[in-house]
């Protein structure tokens, strides 16, 4: 039907360029999509547009960045692991800035509009800023997103020697370390009463706490900031409730991220904060599709809608949607709303499905010894397995989530889940 | 084109001596010995492990090297890939001990050095024409032949039984 690439005949006044399938976003779940469709269809043309300037790379490796431990060509996500396809056509510093479902076609920035047949939506998210934090727009404040944060964050570090970070979250705890590694003081103030608070309840942080303390980042908890006070130079110091000023030259804000949806503001596709999706990644508008952090989806454990921002899950649903895409009919199977894996201040953690137990009448296991912390969450019943967090030692982490995911009842391994002592041939005894 | 040999598992063949673990780490050493490999830092890891099932179960677990191998999907830094023979391979220069592989892989077969920040796992030991842990084991109990053959057996192994109880 369709070669490589289609461009309109001789003659015509407006150029009528088309691309079979076109994928807004060029990280995780747009890449994921567009090497996905060509398993499926070897010679649909595939356009993928991003509006970075970089080709596609691995964006949880830009803190290492900032520490200097990887350059960014060490990064590139051509050629590694499922990212082998051929005759994908990437679309750097393109922006998207509107889309028309009803005739379909994009609408991109400086070069007018391309026809589709199939469109992926994986515009992914981007950081929030809290409006209360005054003078947040100041040169050295960050919120690193983007490999060109990163390197702008690199400059900045080489005339700093205190960084203050604004939230308790993985990638804010990242960067920090990346900071301490880089040589300059950090201090890291959190709201909540206990760093990490969204993937664990504070006294399950108490081992992670111990390792930051003791390699040298500095943390306020209850504590939030108001101000950032800058002068021509950039950031000289924020101030915080309580706490008062506090000295530093820059600052970097990890407090969450928001979808990036405002190019479809118009286009009759369906948003709640995010796009939503039906079981097989199709949003409302036809031939249309979303994945990644932009896309709402849902918890298989509960039924609720949720939206994630996790390159694992990215992947996995723009792999979904590729497919779907591609004309091979796929249910997304949906996600844990936490599922996060990670070393920090040399203590590996996981930490996965339901982890806030509090006010809920779950039966819970806790163990704690001096170098190792774990929590087993299951149902008020005892019979499913809906949460864990493993501290220290994550030996077999997969194989909890496969009991979480697949809601197994665990009456028969009950006992290896609390005592961590889970494993394969435990599934497969029948054959013994 | 010739199919890649895999490791099978008989669970009903292991009697649990870790013959295979010891083979395997000793393999991934540096020396490639057993009096080298325990002096090395760190201490060379077996990527086979053998685990007990009450009452008297062994079951030996490597690495399947899956079809639709969720470690590789999951993978953050680009460190899984998989080789024209069909072997998930981990780089250890682009890995980053961010334990994501372990906390996808549902046969917990991928292994960890906390201190150097690196997973590891079954490479089906390509400098050797059978796999470690194949060779040394006493038992028969790990086999590597492809999917074919190894079916083959199988089918032919429940026909003889069915036919045996037949006749009574």
């Amino acid at each position: 039907m369709y070669p490589g690439s289609y461009f309109g005949r001789k003659g015509d006044n407006v150029r009528q360029d088309k691309s079979r399938y076109i994928i807004v976003g060029a990280s995780a779940a747009g890449m994921a999509a567009a090497h996905t469709i060509r398993l499926h269809d070897r010679q649909g043309s595939v356009t993928v547009f991003s509006e970075e300037p970089d080709t596609p790379y691995y964006r949880p490796l830009i803190p290492f960045l900032v520490s200097g431990k990887k350059r960014s060509k060490d990064m590139a996500l051509a050629g590694c692991g499922p990212y082998t396809g051929r005759d994908i056509t990437v679309r750097t510093g393109a922006r998207v800035e509107s889309v028309n479902t009803a005739e379909k076609i994009v609408s991109v920035q400086g070069s007018g509009g391309l026809a589709y047949e199939k469109i992926l939506f994986a515009t992914g998210s981007r950081p929030y800023i809290p409006p209360e934090i005054n003078g947040a727009d100041a040169k050295g404040v960050f919120a690193l997103r983007t490999l060109a944060h990163a390197r702008n964050m690199v400059k900045r570090v080489e005339t700093s020697d205190h960084a203050v970070m604004l939230g308790g979250g993985l990638l804010n705890l990242k960067v920090a370390f990346a900071l301490l590694e880089r040589g300059l003081k950090v201090t890291l103030v959190v709201y909540s009463p206990e760093v990490l608070s969204r993937l664990m309840e504070p006294e399950d942080a108490f081992l992670l706490r111990n390792a930051m303390d003791k390699a040298g980042l500095k943390i306020k908890t209850g504590c939030a900031a108001t101000h950032i006070i800058a002068d021509r130079t950039g950031v000289t110091g924020v101030v915080l409730d309580p706490g008062g000023e506090m000295s530093c030259h820059m600052v970097c804000i990890g407090k969450g991220v928001r979808p990036n949806v405002e190019f479809l503001e118009g286009s009759h596709v369906r948003i709640e904060k995010g796009i939503v999706t039906d079981r097989y990644t199709a949003c409302s508008a036809p031939d249309a599709f979303a994945a990644g952090d932009v896309a709402v989806t849902f918890n298989p454990g509960s039924g609720d809608r949720i939206m994630t921002a996790l390159w694992t899950n990215a992947v996995e649903m723009g792999r979904c949607a590729g497919r779907n895409m591609a004309g091979v009919k796929t249910a997304y199977s949906g996600t844990l709303g936490i599922l996060n894996a990670t070393q920090v201040a040399g203590e590996p953690f996981v930490s996965m499905g339901v982890v806030h137990a509090k006010d809920h009448d779950f039966e819970i296991y806790r163990h704690a010894t001096e170098t190792t912390y774990r929590k087993v969450v299951f149902n008020p019943e005892g019979t499913r397995l809906i949460g864990a967090v493993f501290i220290g030692d994550i030996t077999n982490a997969g194989l909890y989530r496969y009991v979480i995911r697949e809601k197994m009842p665990v009456m028969h391994i009950k006992r290896y889940i609390i005592d961590h002592t889970l494993h394969y041939g435990h599934f497969v005894t029948g054959n013994i | 084109m010739l199919k890649p040999k895999e490791i099978f598992v008989k669970t009903h063949r292991c009697v649990g001596c870790l013959s295979c673990t010891i083979a395997c780490a000793v393999e991934h050493s540096k020396s490639k010995t057993l009096f080298g490999a325990i002096w090395e830092t760190p201490v060379p890891k077996s990527r086979v492990y053998v685990q007990w099932v009450e009452p008297d179960g062994k079951v030996p677990l490597v690495c399947r090297h899956c079809e639709d191998a969720p470690c590789m999907y999951a993978c953050i830094s680009g460190a899984i890939s998989r080789d024209e023979n069909g072997v998930v391979i981990t780089d250890t220069d682009k890995c980053i001990g961010c334990w994501t592989c372990v906390m996808v892989c549902p046969y917990g077969v991928i292994g960890r050095y906390l201190e150097e920040h690196k997973a590891y796992r079954c490479d089906r030991c390509p400098d050797r024409e059978i796999p470690a842990c194949v060779s040394a084991c006493p038992t028969g109990a790990l086999v590597y032949e492809t999917v074919d053959s190894f079916s083959v057996k199988v089918r032919k192994h429940v026909s003889r039984e069915l036919l045996r109880a037949e006749r009574g």
